[in-house]
């Protein structure tokens, strides 16, 4: 029984744009930019005295948030296909590469400083990354 | 830190969890008995419900701090979701797969410190 079970789902896994792994991608893609948002679009808000503002609800006078907000349903649509295909103790710590995407990018874009320190974490997330991921590759091969 | 900011971060963290819980056993619920039946929709609907609540917590929380300061405790997130669902949705996990998570975390934890 759970061998069929196990068939039906690798024959079913779809290719081309529906490929899980490139949903993966595109939910990573569609978080960093709404991070990178977010940050702006609240401190663009912040209203610290406000009694509401733990809630963070004034941040939505912000048209960045609402950016973000887009982005992040998106990024939702791709990660439940996702959880569909991909355990979650493998799609979630990838999903993490957004972790290291978020400081790359504002080295790469913003030409901001990475200290000695940050450089030792993005490596050790890659390895991390490497560790999680290479079990996939084995089983994708066998496909 | 204060209590206050301590308490949102751990209520926003715990529902950010426990919604990625709920929804990809929704989402392999779908295979046996696919999307119109009651259970997958208020799965859904509660995944959501719980996501969005980390959401504006989290907003709140970054009126406040710095994203590199609330980094480290998304990193956390990496450890609890993986155990939760070796736990609870009784998914393998590897040696390579448990040292490959903390690795993940313990870089996501260097990255924001610095």
């Amino acid at each position: 029984m759970r061998c069929w079970q196990a068939k039906k789902t690798n024959a079913g896994r779809p290719s081309g744009f529906g490929n899980p792994w490139l949903q993966l991608a595109l939910s990573v893609v569609c978080v960093l930019v709404s991070e990178l948002l977010l940050k702006r679009g609240a401190t663009d808000t912040a209203d610290l005295e406000s009694a509401w503002s733990w809630t963070g609800i004034n941040g939505l006078a912000s048209p960045l948030v609402w950016w973000a907000i887009i982005l992040i349903i998106a990024s939702f649509i791709s990660w439940l296909y996702v959880l569909r295909y991909i355990p979650l103790t493998i799609a979630f710590p990838l999903s993490r590469v957004v972790d290291i995407l978020v400081p790359l990018s504002c080295w790469f874009f913003l030409g901001e400083f990475i200290s000695a320190r940050r450089w030792i974490g993005i490596g050790l997330v890659v390895i991390g990354l490497a560790l999680v991921a290479k079990p996939i590759a084995r089983i994708e091969e066998r496909l | 830190m204060t209590f206050l900011s301590f308490f949102f971060i751990v209520v926003s963290l715990l529902s950010f969890v426990v919604a990625q819980l709920i929804l990809k056993r929704a989402m392999v619920s779908i295979a046996e008995s696919g999307f119109r039946n009651l259970r997958f929709i208020s799965s859904v609907a509660v995944g959501i419900f719980l996501m969005t609540i980390s959401f504006f917590l989290t907003l709140g929380l970054l009126q406040r701090f710095d994203l590199s300061y609330l980094y480290p405790f998304q990193g956390l997130s990496v450890i609890i979701i993986t155990l939760m669902a070796a736990v609870m949705l009784k998914e393998r996990l590897t040696l390579q797969l448990t040292i490959g998570t903390l690795l993940i975390s313990a870089g996501i934890v260097l990255v924001s410190l610095s």
